[in-house]
This record gives structure tokens, C-alpha cells and sequence, in this order.
């Protein structure tokens, strides 16, 4: 009996040790969680409905001006050539677009690198490649040697190694077809890019499917064709909403429109705290469209369940 | 009669032939290996295409690199240097700065990877396995730091930083990192708190009836069966860290006495005759070529080479943890 309360009194002790522990290990979590994202984030709501500047002698100088900021941001300032919402727009086609042809492209290749072939283990590691050398600063100064695509493209680019458009446009499809087409090749390196953590989640998820559903499959004469689409893709599918939300967010974050606001000059920070907003309500909305997708198709629900 | 009995034979031998290609049996069998060996050959034109696509620029910018500065622009040079030099590699790492600015990017990244491993794993633990009341809600901040962008931040994190004299050093970045806030840490904390929710209860368990207390269970049993996720989280904060170009501009950590390899590119590559020019670069090549905009554009790229050897180089080391431990992740659970 006593020794039913000890082992009892030990379990409530462990229980309550857990609470105290899971406060231990939040605790700089949760001091950075508000000091360092919480407030900076009020006060930069707070800026975007203020004009400041920045003096010598007094310090910021806050000025309230409303909604300003925000109608200069879809209104008036242009940076360069463009206009703040046409960089909006653009971002928002690039995100649509590639939140449908990076997941259907890194399932197929996570499909196609969980199958047993030789040299699986060094096409993996190249794959991942893009990701690593994923780098803006490289971007950039490799953008900026104009010069260099110059010597590139004349000889030994990759458009010239055969000329595709010619073909598609042969082989009969219409020209808007092969304009995606080519959009889509051409691009092809940044797409690569973006979906080397896509394969890697779909990778992870199709590996904790487990295998005697496939092997089932197999005594049962089913071609590879049914068991990807009876199998592979029921036990995917509650996956397809973090790579969804993952591409979204490296989309916006890579996207021109992060250096477009990064391209503001200092001294505009309400109006730069005004774009920023808009930004967050803009993947805000598409979060909540790509839930209410998720709700009304039941991705997030295996179908065994 | 010998001639018959060769056509006899002939016309057995074909009836076989044609026995053997009707029969069920073996039918199936030769449908299977041809459909395997199409897959096959699909496959490997695939990958092979797609391999030669990444790896592609990164060969050619190698080669380019190894180009002698005066051939920049001569048109019988396309692929194979015709004279192999080192001196773009070396034009462009006294623009880099390159010694200095790789040891101090590798010390950045290193201590920012460590410290945010500590930071995310421990919170990922206690919110898969520590739970208390609320603490699903807190994890909608987690998820907050996920979707907000940093530039709505950047404004309210600098004015902080400058009242707490820390603008202009690296501890900023490690004060970030340590306290769960660093590039992404949203990102690995959910990969921690997934792959946590993975392990069995039944280890939790027997470290308890043996008398471990809670961290002791973290720290000699849970963590030691996640390398897998270890393995992904240090490997993508460090390239992460490495690669970052926002925080380090927004919190001034390069300068003069601390470069950093992504401030000094993202510099020369704004204006690379500047760059050569104060960094005394171009004393190391005559006017006839440095006049060459071609030249420049070739010291940029060898620049940007620069920048991602070391990454590509222990890429090539921990490629086999990586790609195994995606086997073992379980990071979507």
C-alpha cells in the first residue's frame, strides 16, 4: 500500500518536475518570442501610421499621419521603374505558379529518389546542392555581371545546346504552351533551388509510409502507376499543406518584392513599416485560402483514418 | 537430304521460338523486364539532365575561374583554359579579403548554428513532449515567427539594438540565435517538435522507472536518437547563417576589423572597380586588362566562387550523415 502512494507520489513529483522543465527549456525561446519579436513587431505596426525622422538632437521624431503610408505604398512611390503593387502582383503569379509546379515536381522527384536504383546516394546529395549555393549575395553578383552572360550566351549557354522553341513549336503545341514551357525551363535552376526542401519533407514522408502496403500491392498485380496514386499519394497527402506554407514563405522572402522594400532608403521607415504590412496581410490571405483548400479536399486527413 | 534436315531443324527450332514467345509465363516476364528497363532508361536521362542542370554553372564558373586574365574575352577559349592561372582566384580574394573574412563567416556561422540548435531543439522538446496547458497556443507563436516576414520587424529590432549597444557586432546575431529568434529558427523548431513527437513514449518511460529525471531523459536518451534532425538543423543553419545577407546588413556586423564573405561580395559586386581599386587589387594586374569590363564581371563571378567553395567542400563531407539521416528524420512525423 505504502508503496503504491511512493511510486504514485514519484509519478506526481515527475509531473510536476516536467512543468517546471518545460518552463526551463522554453525560457529563451519565450524571452526572445517577446523581446525580440512581439515588440518589435507592435512597434513596427505602430511606426507604419507615423512619419519618422530621424535627428540629431531629439532623437526620432514621431509624426501621425494615418493612412498615408499606406495609400504612398499602393499609390504613389515608385522605386527605380516599378511601382510597389505590380511587384505585389508579380510575387503573387510567381507564388501561384510555384506553389503548383514545385509540388508536383518534388514529389516526382522524391518518388523517383526513394526508388531502389545504383547511384541513388550521389544523385540525393546533388540534388540538394541548390539549396546550399542558394545564396542573394551570389545571386546578385552574378546578376550584375552583365558582362558575363554576355560571353555565355554565346557559345555555350545551355538555350543553345538545342534549340527547344523550334522544336515544341514543330511538334505542334500553341505558342502559349511553349511560352510556359520555356518560362519554366528557363527558370529551372531557381525552381530547383526552391524545391530542395520540398523533396526533402515529401522524401521523409514517403519513407515513414510503411512497406508492406506496397509489397501487398505488388501480390496483387498492381502496376507502379496505381500503387503511386492509391498509396503514395493518399499517405502524402497530409503533408502537402507544410510544403504548401514552406514554398509560400521562401517565394515571398526570395521574391523581388523583399528587395524592393529592402531598396527603400532609411529614412522611409513608416513607409517601409506600411510595406511590410501589406506584405504579411497578403500571405496572411493566401494562408487562409490555403487552409480553406485544406479543409474543403480533407488533404490534412490520411485516408486510413 | 541434308538440306531438309537443316530446314527441318531451322523450322523446329523456329516453332519453339514461337512456342516459347506466346507462352504466359514468360510473356509476363518479358513485359516486366521491358517496362523495368524503360523506367530505367527514363530515369536515368532524367536525373542525369536535371544533375547536369545544377551542376552545370557551378563548372563552368570553376573553369572560368581558372582562366588566365588575359584570355577573358579571347573567343577561342570556351570550356578548357588554354593557360590555367591562379590569378583571378588570387585578384579576387585580396577584393574578398579572404582569409580574414572566411574566418570570421566560419567562427559567425559555427557559433550562430551552435546556438541555435541549443535554443530551437530545447523548445521543440517541450512542446512535443513537455506539455503543459497552453502550450499549444504558444506554439501558434512559433508559427507566427514562421509566416511574419522579417522586414516588418527589421525597423523596431534595430532601434532596439542600438539602445542596447549592440549594433555593429557579432553578438547580435547571437543574441538572436540564442534566443530562438535567428534565420528561420520558426522552421526548426517545428522540425524538432515533429521528430521528438516520432520517438516512442516507451523511452520516455524507462528512463523515468530508472530513475532519470527530465532533462537527464533529454540529454542521454532523447537526443542521442535524434542525430538525424541534428544533422538537418546544423546543417541548414550554418549555410543559412553563411549565406544571409539581411541580418548582417541591417545589424552592420561587417566591417574593417570583422569581414564577413556575403558583405564584402554583395560590396564588390555593387561596384567592382571601387573594390579592386581600395583594396589595391588591381596593382596586382596591368591597365589593359583591368580596363576590360569582361575582367571585371570574371573577378566578380570568381568572387561569388569564392564564396561557395568552402560551403560545396563540407557539403562533400557530411553529404552521407545528410542524405542518410532523411531516412531517419521523420521531419514531417
Amino acid at each position: 500500500m505504502s508503496e503504491k502512494v511512493k511510486k504514485e507520489r514519484k509519478f506526481k513529483s515527475y509531473e510536476t518536475q516536467k512543468k517546471i522543465w518545460a518552463f526551463i527549456f522554453l525560457a529563451p525561446w519565450l524571452l526572445g518570442f517577446v523581446g525580440l519579436f512581439m515588440i518589435p513587431m507592435l512597434t513596427s505596426f505602430r511606426y507604419s501610421f507615423y512619419h519618422l525622422l530621424s535627428t540629431v538632437d531629439e532623437g526620432l521624431v514621431l509624426t501621425w499621419v494615418g493612412f498615408d503610408n499606406y495609400y504612398n505604398a499602393l499609390q504613389v512611390e515608385a522605386i527605380g521603374n516599378t511601382f510597389f503593387k505590380a511587384e505585389l502582383l508579380a510575387t503573387l503569379s510567381e507564388v501561384a505558379i510555384n506553389i503548383l509546379v514545385i509540388i508536383i515536381f518534388s514529389l516526382f522527384i522524391a518518388v523517383i529518389l526513394n526508388a531502389e536504383f545504383k547511384g541513388r546516394a550521389i544523385v540525393r546529395a546533388i540534388f540538394f546542392i541548390p539549396v546550399i549555393l542558394n545564396s542573394t549575395a551570389v545571386v546578385f553578383a552574378l546578376s550584375s555581371g552583365e558582362a558575363m552572360s554576355g560571353i555565355l550566351s554565346g557559345d555555350a549557354g545551355l538555350g543553345k545546346v538545342f534549340d527547344l522553341e523550334n522544336y515544341l513549336l514543330r511538334a505542334g503545341l500553341t505558342g502559349n504552351m511553349v511560352g510556359f514551357i520555356n518560362y519554366l525551363i528557363s527558370r529551372i535552376y531557381s525552381i530547383l533551388a526552391l524545391a530542395g526542401v520540398p523533396i526533402l519533407l515529401f522524401l521523409a514522408s514517403i519513407q515513414s509510409i510503411p512497406r508492406h502496403l506496397y509489397e501487398a500491392a505488388e501480390i496483387e498485380g498492381s502496376t507502379q502507376y496505381e500503387m503511386f496514386w492509391l498509396i503514395t499519394l493518399p499517405n502524402v497527402k497530409p503533408h502537402l499543406l507544410t510544403v504548401a506554407i514552406f514554398i509560400l514563405i521562401d517565394t515571398f522572402i526570395s521574391s523581388p518584392l523583399s528587395r524592393y522594400i529592402d531598396g527603400l532608403r532609411r529614412t522611409q521607415w513608416g513607409l517601409r513599416a506600411a510595406m511590410s504590412w501589406l506584405y504579411v496581410v497578403v500571405v496572411a490571405l493566401i494562408l487562409i485560402i490555403l487552409l480553406a483548400i485544406n479543409k474543403i479536399f480533407k488533404w490534412g486527413e490520411s485516408h486510413y483514418d | 537430304m541434308t538440306k531438309t534436315n537443316l530446314r527441318n531443324k531451322i523450322k523446329v527450332y523456329f516453332n519453339e521460338l514461337k512456342d516459347n514467345f506466346n507462352e504466359p509465363g514468360k510473356k509476363m516476364k518479358r513485359k516486366r523486364i521491358i517496362k523495368k528497363l524503360v523506367i530505367s532508361v527514363f530515369r536515368f536521362v532524367l536525373l542525369f539532365g536535371l544533375s547536369f542542370v545544377i551542376l552545370f554553372p557551378t563548372i563552368q564558373q570553376i573553369l572560368m575561374a581558372l582562366r588566365a586574365p588575359e584570355d577573358v574575352n579571347n573567343p577561342a577559349v570556351i570550356w578548357i583554359p588554354e593557360i590555367w592561372s591562379f590569378k583571378n582566384i588570387k585578384i579576387a580574394s585580396v577584393v574578398l579579403d579572404y582569409p580574414k573574412a572566411l574566418l570570421c563567416t566560419t567562427k559567425l556561422s559555427f557559433i550562430s548554428m551552435v546556438l541555435q540548435i541549443a535554443s530551437t531543439a530545447l523548445a521543440g522538446y517541450a512542446f512535443s513532449r513537455l506539455k503543459f496547458k497552453g502550450s499549444n497556443i504558444l506554439f501558434i507563436g512559433v508559427l507566427l515567427t514562421i509566416i511574419i516576414p522579417p522586414h516588418a520587424l527589421s525597423l523596431a529590432q534595430y532601434l532596439y539594438f542600438i539602445d542596447l549597444k549592440l549594433v555593429g557586432k557579432e553578438s547580435s546575431i547571437y543574441l538572436m540565435s540564442g534566443l530562438g529568434m535567428g534565420i528561420r529558427s520558426g522552421i526548426f523548431i517545428y522540425i524538432f517538435r515533429s521528430f521528438f513527437q516520432g520517438l516512442p513514449k516507451e523511452l520516455e518511460e524507462s528512463a523515468q522507472i530508472d530513475g532519470a529525471g527530465v532533462f537527464r531523459t533529454f540529454w542521454s536518451v532523447m537526443l542521442p536518437n535524434a542525430r538525424g534532425a541534428l544533422v538537418t538543423v546544423g546543417l541548414f543553419a550554418f549555410v543559412w547563417q553563411w549565406n544571409d545577407t539581411y541580418f548582417i546588413s541591417l545589424f552592420e556586423v561587417s566591417h574593417g576589423d570583422f569581414p564577413l564573405l556575403t558583405a564584402r561580395l554583395m560590396n564588390a559586386a555593387e561596384g567592382m572597380y571601387n573594390a579592386l581599386f581600395i583594396t589595391g587589387g588591381i596593382n596586382l594586374i596591368g591597365k589593359d586588362i583591368w580596363s576590360n569590363p569582361l575582367f571585371l564581371a570574371l573577378i566578380t563571378n570568381v568572387s561569388a566562387l569564392l564564396m561557395m567553395l568552402p560551403l560545396l567542400i563540407m557539403y562533400l563531407f557530411v553529404q552521407k550523415q545528410f542524405v542518410e539521416s532523411i531516412e531517419r528524420t521523420g521531419i514531417v512525423g
